[in-house]
């Protein structure tokens, strides 16, 4: 872990500017292996000390790659003569924003523990040699094993300090079969999140059951068909529920969005969404229980907040940072975050999740006379007007309430807003997957979650 | 940056200390000034002093790489151990190598000293002219960086190669607004090594300010059909990025999932259509000069007039494989132009799209695509009619590349990049 050394730092904080100092070691291990050949073994750290300088809505970001009290002091340097260069060459100055939102100290969260590679890559052979055993008919099989944590030290000058860790370990499992006509299909699994190595893999044996259904889907879809093209009535499962949750919904309502355009500019107040709808970006806690990808305290110093976005199928707020919170008249809940040391915080997601409702899965599938059952998505992308898509690498026909035949990779594809309109029926839990990226100039680790969802939507095919 | 030598020589010393006898390393000290505005207004600036170090150890033919950002003697002595221990840790596989000996070289590529003044001039000349000439643009953010690197790369074959490089970056994201109504995004962006030009008229920044102007007011085609897509330079290399990843580079040619397996020598392709990746091309910004596996880099053709030349692959996938090496790890792809004016293109289109983005799934290795149509116009009759929404494209990259109808005599250079306008038929096409 970093040795927190900077409070000392405090002192040469510019007075009547809003400072924020942040020491952060980023902690990478990566192993994949392809077909049973290792093609990829690595470790890698990135560490150092940034500071954030903000004074009349104009910011000065600097960091250098060193973590130590003279780096410290360089920043916080180099990052006031940065917001003193934009006030000489900005035309308006932005919003002055309030003295506080509350000061303190966030407490330690947890530990980084590191892993020897060895045991990395035993755990990543040990699952390959056993999907080998297990599968020999598969044409292909990966196993990407990546470790992403991040320990981060913050001090602010009107907000609260706290020193934070997220470590992160995933493995994500490829196989691939080829269908009768000879082209190749695959389904991927991620297992893992929050947590070190030892936590997620010291026994991999327990993601046997997993692979088995992963296996599963992927043979389904080597007999699969293309979905017909058109507005159809799915089933959402709940990975692609927390697809929607980010893309659809979450990127619409990021505040530099709205300020950019977004449809939720107008909405506000308004019904997006039917009333079986409520969506939250979840700070660190779920149902009483720690959340995917727990933030505790934002790169800005706030203090992480649940934010309520939709409520009963309203637009109720948006994800923000200082700034754009005092331009919106709502209150900063913690979405102001860097990936690494050297990133200026943006506003981002963190555990974004439509909350269950009532219905069983088994319902919902059985409601359905003709449609899909769509269960995971491998990536998705959203526009400011609410247009989404993500792809489908795993689906079902449902035929007269019945799983049908499995798909072949498609996309789906709709107006947010127009949606979540549709949505008739929400399932009563929720499935919740750490291992989610984020792109949005820099990438970012978030969490994702939902329930299964009835609704129609736009489905590609031939 | 003149030390970077000193700490190469002790990085050596140290790499000899632990008895590593095969190893390559690169050691890089970077700078970045970056000039952040939103909605166009300056808001943020930032500067940015980072190193990197990426040691790669073989020993008893077992790989293993470390990789961090202090260049201190401690941190390179953890470096070494890390990656000693990571190859330690490997299973066997004697693929792993490095390039044979290329000898000595040092590369000097752009300004390695930045004109900010004058760089911070054409950005806000850029944000001055958008408000001018496009009035229902907004420009939600523009990003422009100078980036400077300064890198040292050895291996114990002999090569050495070292960097000096600078250039500026400019990128944009827009939306375009008429009353309540707002447009989807738009983007566009240049890697520039003077600042002789301004940058809205470099690229294809202009084009896409027209564009987004024009996308306000969208509509869905009505059914299905199967028409001609005229892509876009950026989504041409969009598309053309998914067909070297899903049927030339390693991945899936060491698994033997390819379509293009057996097909070198072999017409995949349109005759019309010549792919490479030419870092040396004068047009290109910062071209790659050292290849990850240690060869000095080289211009590579791909494709030829439809014939496929050569599968992408490293050193490890040809040495596993059994295929050759292509010394050229990088991007700066080149697209050879045709000979008909964008404009002739589209009058001879009866039924189709000009398909300014591509918002799909990852295709499979099948090469099926599948996705939403962005920034993108109907046409019909040779004529554009209108801005689209809730548009999807199906197709497989295969067969498209075969399908190819024209390519543009135009073409866009944005440093990274020189790529045509591309036609092609058989993508089926469906609206709401």
């Amino acid at each position: 872990m970093l040795t927190d050394i900077y409070e000392v730092n405090k002192a040469l904080f510019e007075d009547g500017v809003q400072t924020v100092l942040r020491a952060q070691e980023n902690r990478y291990r990566t192993v994949s292996i392809l077909k049973g050949n290792l093609v990829n073994n690595s470790r890698r750290e990135s560490r150092g000390v940034s500071a954030l300088v903000g004074k009349e809505g104009l910011y000065g970001f600097a960091s250098i790659a060193e973590c130590s009290d003279e780096a410290a002091k360089k920043v916080l340097k180099s990052a006031s003569e940065n917001a003193k260069l934009m006030a000489r060459h900005a035309g308006n100055k932005g919003i002055v924003l309030p003295p506080s939102y509350g000061t303190g100290l966030v407490p330690t969260n947890g530990d980084i523990v590191d892993a020897e590679q060895k045991k990395i890559i035993d755990a990543c052979r040990k699952m390959d040699d056993y999907i080998a055993q297990k599968y020999p008919n598969l044409e292909s099989r990966s196993i990407y094993y990546s470790e992403d944590s991040q320990d981060r030290i913050i001090y602010s000058s009107d907000a609260y300090d706290g020193h934070l860790v997220t470590p992160r370990t995933c493995m994500y499992v490829g196989m691939s079969l080829k269908t009768k006509d000879g082209t190749p299909v695959e389904c991927y699994k991620g297992l893992g999140g929050f947590g070190n190595f030892e936590d997620n893999f010291a026994d991999v044996e327990q993601y046997y059951p997993e692979l088995e259904k992963l296996y599963k889907k992927v043979k389904d879809k080597s007999e699969g068909v293309y979905a017909e093209a058109g507005y159809k009535t799915v089933v959402l499962g709940g990975d692609m529920g927390g697809m929607l949750a980010h893309e659809a919904v979450g990127h619409t309502v990021e505040a530099d969005l709205v300020m950019g355009g977004s449809v939720a500019g107008p909405n506000l107040g308004k019904k997006v969404a039917s009333e079986l709808v409520t969506l939250v970006d979840f700070a660190h806690t779920y149902n009483g229980e720690r959340a995917p990808l727990p933030v505790y305290l934002d790169d800005e110093g706030i203090k992480a907040e649940d934010a309520v976005l939709i409520k009963d199928g309203i637009l109720t707020g948006y994800m923000n940072n200082r700034e754009t919170a005092e331009k919106f008249g709502m209150k900063p809940t913690g979405n102001a975050r860097g990936w690494a040391f050297c990133d200026e915080p943006l506003i981002r997601m963190r555990n974004t999740c439509i909350l269950p409702g009532k219905n069983t899965v088994e319902e919902l599938i059985e409601s359905v006379d003709d449609g899909y059952y769509l269960i995971n998505s491998g990536n998705g992308q959203a526009d400011l007007t609410g247009e989404f898509m993500f792809s489908v690498v795993c689906g079902y026909e449902i035929k007269n309430g019945k799983i049908g035949r499995a798909l072949l990779d498609t996309t789906v594809s709709g107006i947010a807003f127009d949606m979540l309109k549709t949505v008739d029926m929400v399932s009563n839990e929720v499935e919740w997957t750490g291992c989610g990226w984020c792109g949005k100039k820099q990438q970012m680790a978030v969490g994702m979650g939902g329930p299964h969802m009835r609704c129609k939507i736009m489905i590609g095919g031939r | 940056m003149s030390e970077m030598r000193e700490v190469a020589d002790l990085f050596d010393n140290i790499l000899i200390d632990k008895k590593i006898d095969k190893y390559t390393y690169v050691l890089v000290e970077s700078e970045k000034q970056e000039l952040n505005a939103q909605n166009g207004e300056f808001k943020l600036m930032r500067t940015v002093f980072d190193y990197y170090t990426s040691l790669t150890v073989f020993k008893d033919n077992k790989m293993g790489s470390a990789s961090g950002n202090d260049l201190s003697k401690d941190a390179l002595v953890k470096l070494a151990e890390d990656g000693l221990t990571a190859s330690e840790s490997s299973p066997e596989d004697p693929c792993h190598d490095i390039a044979p000996d290329q000898g000595k070289e040092v590369f000097r590529q752009g300004p390695y000293e930045p004109d900010m003044d004058k760089f911070i001039e054409r950005i806000q000349e850029c944000l001055d002219s958008i408000k001018k000439e496009y009035p229902k643009v907004n420009v939600m953010a523009a990003v422009g960086s100078y980036d400077k690197s300064h890198w040292i790369s050895r291996n114990t074959n002999g090569t050495e190669f070292e960097d000096f490089s600078g250039h500026y970056n400019f990128f944009f994201e827009i939306s375009a607004r008429e009353d309540d109504k707002t447009s989807g995004f738009g983007w566009a962006g240049v890697t520039v090594d003077d600042l002789d030009t301004p940058f809205i008229d470099r690229g294809n920044l202009r084009q896409s300010l027209e564009d987004i102007s024009n996308s306000i007011h969208t509509k869905s085609i009505d059914g299905k059909f199967e028409g001609t897509v005229i892509l876009t330079p950026g989504a041409a290399s969009n598309f053309l990025g998914m067909l070297i990843s899903h049927y030339m580079s390693d991945g899936v040619i060491i698994d033997g999932t390819s379509l293009w397996l057996d097909k070198v020598g072999e017409k995949v392709a349109s005759d019309k259509l010549t792919v490479s990746k030419k870092p040396f091309d004068d047009r290109i910004v910062g071209g790659e000069r050292g290849t990850q596996d240690g060869f000095r880099a080289e211009d590579v053709t791909l494709i030829e007039n439809g014939v496929l030349k050569t599968h992408s692959l490293s050193l490890y996938a040809a040495n596993k494989t059994g295929r050759p090496v292509v010394k050229n790890t990088g991007w700066s792809l080149v697209v050879e132009p045709g000979d008909k004016p964008l404009s002739e293109i589209i009058k001879s289109v009866d039924k189709g799209l000009i398909m300014g983005g591509f918002s799909g799934g990852e295709p499979g290795t099948n090469g099926d695509f599948s996705g939403v149509a962005k920034n993108s116009f109907f046409v019909e009759n040779g004529e554009i009619k209108y801005a689209l929404s809730e548009t999807m494209v199906n197709g497989n990259l295969g067969e498209i590349v075969k399908n190819i109808r024209d390519i543009s005599k135009e073409l866009v250079c944005n440093g990274n990049s020189v790529v045509p306008y591309i036609a092609v038929d058989g993508v089926v096409i469906s609206g709401k």
